[in-house]
């Protein structure tokens, strides 16, 4: 049977924690889900528990990057087959798994895609800008187009969990960066149109000027060629 | 070099160079920076104690304004200090992160948040995303 883990990065979501788990229980009762309390200052890892999750506790806040890097570490430690990302704050929808899951059939990494789907996701003007143009570039870069390059719906293969158990970058906006490493790797990436909610509760963590810093950081980035060789090499060493 | 300028120059050497014995004598420096540090304050105090000896170097340079070297090479001195800096901030950084990660491995799914720990997280100064 194959093993599946749902890993869950919070940080102080203790309020839409309960509601997430109940939904995964619901449609995936046989996935384990694993939540990664990033260093949270409410009752998070009690909601995790109480909801009948594994938590780990990172003693700081190490950013939504970290967290899940230690959810993929924790991934295949543990033995699991698969794993796949799922929001703590509501976004996305249990119901939705099984489709994406179906996607890794054919593929190392299925990304749940915003747009395609029936629900016709709308972003904010500059949002829609900065999305666009990321999404030019990430299909410069890789040779393949990509609808919905910062989604956080998504799912591995366990290849990819290995990769990105050491690897999987920590900067913010990191969803992008970790796209175009595993395509660079070789791995096969595909897009599955999924349905998303708004987010039930927290605040987009993206204020605009933070976004706009970051969103150049990544294009520096992802210009300056590989940025994940140069630290391969160094964790070698 | 007026003999005020001179004065004053030379207090203010004193003054790093007492700064830097302190600190060194109370071992709060790494072995590497002692050494860079005493090297700093041996520097400043040969310049200040013998002021032609900039003026000379900066003629055999053929820069017409002395003071431009002492500015050239302090500047040039920080610039590479600070670049070691953001070099040593980033491995470190790394590696907090691996032990964060193994301290979260480490503790294991068993782990009940202490009271304790929290009350000194809401203390402390951190709490919105400083990774971002």
């Amino acid at each position: 049977m194959v093993r599946t883990a749902v890993i869950i990065p919070a940080y102080n979501e203790a309020d839409t924690l309960p509601g997430v788990l109940a939904a995964l229980e619901a449609h995936v009762p046989d996935h384990d889900v694993v939540v990664i309390d990033d260093g949270s200052t409410d009752s998070t890892a009690n909601a995790a528990r109480a909801g009948g999750a594994t938590c780990l506790r990172l003693p700081f806040n190490l950013g939504i990057g970290g967290a899940l890097r230690l959810g993929f570490r924790y991934a295949v430690e543990q033995g699991y087959d698969r794993a796949y990302q799922f929001d703590a704050d509501g976004q996305h929808d249990a119901s939705q798994v099984s489709a994406l899951l179906a996607g890794l059939q054919d593929a190392d990494m299925v990304i749940g895609t915003r747009f395609g789907g029936d629900d016709g996701y709308r972003v904010g003007r500059s949002r829609g800008l900065a999305m666009g143009l990321l999404r030019r570039m990430v299909g410069q870069i890789c040779g393949q187009r990509f609808t919905d390059t910062s989604s956080g719906f998504r799912a591995f293969r366990r290849p990819v969990l290995e990769f990105f158990a050491t690897e999987y970058p920590v900067e913010y906006m990191e969803s992008v960066e970790a796209l175009v490493l595993a395509v660079r790797r070789g791995f096969v990436v595909r897009e599955v149109p999924v349905v998303m909610h708004d987010r039930s509760g927290g605040r987009a963590s993206t204020r605009n000027l933070r976004l706009a810093y970051h969103f150049v950081r990544l294009l520096i980035v992802l210009l300056a060629g590989d940025p994940g060789r140069g630290q391969r090499r160094r964790t070698q060493s | 070099m007026t003999v005020e300028t001179h004065a004053l120059l030379a207090t203010l050497t004193v003054l790093a160079v007492a700064v830097i014995v302190r600190l060194v004598r109370r071992q709060v420096l790494k072995a590497k920076y002692t050494v860079l540090w005493l090297t700093v304050g041996l520097v400043l105090a040969i310049t200040a104690s013998v002021p032609t000896l900039l003026d000379r170097v900066a003629d055999l340079l053929g820069i017409w304004y002395q003071p431009t070297l002492f500015l050239l090479l302090a500047i040039g001195f920080l610039l590479l200090l600070s670049m070691h800096f953001s070099y040593e901030m980033s491995r470190m950084e790394k590696r907090i992160r691996a032990l964060a990660e193994e301290l979260a491995l480490l503790r294991g799914p068993g782990d009940d948040p202490p009271d304790h720990d929290r009350n000194h997280e809401e203390d402390g100064p951190a709490g919105e995303h400083p990774g971002a």
